[in-house]
């Protein structure tokens, strides 16, 4: 519809529309944002303070149990840190090495330094909260996509009426309600002493999430036609060492968009880590505690941790919105 | 490829679902039929079908369970009208697309229970929506009054969280409308109306469908924003089938009983989807 004029007051009109569903949209992290800057009784009271003086003593008690003088130097160099290993992961398709080494050497870097972090400055139990979520997030994500890639390749590549079923049947299991597993897991994790284990969750995560990653890379490997693996073999490769030097290396926009879902999935899961996990708490769990009761001053805890909760997403939201639209819409262009 | 191929090729994924969803679910069959609490957790006692008759005689189960069709009956059509609505204006603009977008996803990308928290947080005693609505009617608000307004909470972040999803996929469905038929229908001086009627809704009503699909399954399962937002106070009354399936199982610790009425809800859900699930699987047989 490029090649019509359009009418200026309608597209000012549609704007003005597209601009209040946004301010719809983002209202409550703006307004959490603004509370985790104030105190908390500034934060409940009923006629909104502002302008107000910001504080960060939330997130200093949020993350710290004590607050050392070099911190803004600490998260300065913090802060080059984060930036360097975006900067190396979002130029990973241009340097002459496997992208697989340079995210994995990305990820090695970023854990080393997560765990140097407590030894320099005197942590709260939030940090370790969200080391139990960057482990369990990382493990479900490598495990989840591993096997997915094989499972999603052999089903768009087979014909036979077993694919089929094992598609169907993963879509039933995709429709059933996270209560259905988690009980048993919890009966039979205490059972084989898994309960309280980053392994159980891990685990479950997997399994909860494999229909929609078996059925998400299927479709994206359907797409690769035949012709290129075919071309391999006749040079001498076998089925799967075509699978993993030629078809896996053009595979990368769709185990991005797969792994970028498995990853939020990971990471914002509650019900699951709420009742499998006793002590190891990830951050939705931890959040949760603050959510119970009328405490002004929890109030103002509760926000930080939401904002901390919620940056990364933010930072998935700014780098990969692609990958995130293309993803969401898959079932819209496959029908 | 193959059948043994085939079969070393899924066999990791399919050995993860068999282990870890059915034996789970077989687990949940038998575990219904027994009283568990977590002072016999060893050694489970067999009560046949009490657990099942508890669950259907039990009047909170089947307050739970309208409170979910209500759920369901109110968030799915409205965030598909919204959605709709939303999508067919971004399809107009070029600029900023990207912006807004990004924007729009953030309630339903963000971690739920944080999204709900940060939702909750606009309508406490200090928020911003409080505060408002204070102005406008000139007399204290309270939203956490009793479960009217509370149902109304839910209901409201229902929607708030669920229409970027089907405000996406319908963005995406106009992204592939075909030019043609469109551009035909103008030149036969179709209205906006005919043509939105005639030419639009057609081309998208297999996402319709979609979407309803991964919506009704989704607002089935509703557990977290109960959970933050009745701030676990059974007072509101405000409670889905998966938070009372919670509660009877960890705050009454009646086990058994929780794992019939999974079992009961399992069944449920496959009722409510059987004709998608076949709609779907006509559609794999087709194309394959």
């Amino acid at each position: 519809m490029e090649a019509q004029r359009k009418n200026p007051v309608a597209m000012i009109a549609i704007n003005a529309v597209l601009i209040l569903w946004l301010v719809y949209s983002v209202t409550p992290f703006l307004w959490t944002m603004l509370n985790s800057l104030k105190t908390p009784r500034e934060a409940n009271s009923r006629i909104p303070v502002f302008p107000f003086d910001p504080t960060g003593d939330n997130y200093a008690e949020l993350w710290l149990n004590n607050v050392p003088d070099n911190l803004p130097v600490l998260g300065f160099i913090l802060l080059l840190i984060i930036i360097g290993l975006i900067g190396v992961g979002l130029l990973a398709p241009r340097f002459p090495i496997p992208r697989v080494a340079t995210y994995s050497g990305i990820v090695a870097v970023g854990g080393i330094v997560v765990l140097v972090i407590p030894s320099l400055v005197n942590t709260a139990e939030f940090y370790d909260y969200f080391i139990n979520s960057v482990i369990v997030t990382v493990g479900t994500v490598v495990i989840s996509i591993t096997i997915g890639c094989l499972a999603g390749y052999g089903l768009a590549r087979y014909r036979g009426i077993i694919g089929v079923v094992i598609l169907f049947a993963a879509l039933a299991f995709r429709a059933l309600p996270r209560m259905a597993f988690v009980l048993p897991y919890y009966y039979l994790g205490q059972a084989v002493g898994l309960y309280d284990t980053h392994l159980l969750l891990i685990l479950t995560l997997v399994a909860v999430n494999q229909p929609f990653t078996v059925w998400m890379l299927r479709s994206f490997f359907m797409d690769i036609p035949h012709e290129v693996e075919e071309a391999a073999m006749i040079d001498g490769c076998t089925r799967l060492q075509a699978f993993t030097r030629v078809i896996i290396p053009i595979m990368w926009p769709g185990i991005i968009t797969t792994a970028l879902f498995t990853l939020l999935l990971a990471y914002n899961e509650f019900l699951l880590a709420r009742i499998l996990m006793q002590s190891n708490w990830t951050l939705p769990v931890a959040l949760s505690s603050y959510t119970g009761g009328e405490d002004a001053s929890q109030l103002t805890l509760a926000a930080a941790g939401s904002v901390s909760i919620t940056l990364p997403i933010v930072f998935v939201i700014i780098f990969f919105q692609k990958y995130l639209v293309k993803g969401l819409a898959f079932g819209a262009v496959k029908g | 490829m193959k059948r043994d191929q085939f079969t070393l090729f899924v066999a990791p994924s399919v050995i993860i679902m068999v282990l870890l969803m059915v034996l789970p679910l077989a687990t949940a069959i038998i575990l219904g039929f027994h009283r568990l609490t977590f002072t016999n957790i060893n050694n489970p006692e067999f009560v046949g079908l009490q657990n099942y008759i508890e669950v259907l005689t039990d009047s909170r189960f089947w307050n739970a369970m309208g409170f979910t069709l209500i759920y369901t009956a109110v968030t799915v059509p409205l965030h598909i009208v919204l959605g709709l609505a939303v999508a067919l204006l971004l399809d107009q603009v070029k600029y900023l697309r990207g912006f807004y977008i990004a924007g729009a996803l953030l309630p339903f990308i963000v971690t739920p229970v944080v999204g709900t928290l940060m939702f909750r947080l606009t309508f406490e005693r200090g928020g911003l929506y409080t505060y408002l609505l204070s102005e406008l009617l000139d007399s204290r608000v309270n939203f956490f009054l009793d479960g009217t307004t509370v149902t109304f909470l839910v209901l409201f972040h229902g929607v708030w969280y669920i229409t970027p999803f089907a405000m996406i996929v319908l963005f995406a469905g106009l992204q592939t409308l075909p030019k043609d038929p469109l551009e035909a229908a103008k030149v036969d001086g179709a209205t906006w109306l005919q043509r939105m009627r005639h030419v639009i809704l057609p081309h998208l009503r297999s996402l319709f469908l979609f979407i309803a699909l991964i919506s009704i399954m989704d607002a089935y399962r509703v557990f977290d924003s109960i959970f933050v937002l009745t701030k676990q106070n059974p007072i509101y009354g405000v409670e889905t089938i998966m938070y009372y399936n919670y509660e009877v199982a960890l705050s009454f610790q009646r086990l058994g009983k929780a794992n019939a009425m999974s079992v009961l809800t399992v069944i449920g859900i496959f009722v409510v989807l059987i004709p998608f699930l076949y709609i779907t699987y006509r559609q794999q047989t087709e194309t394959t």
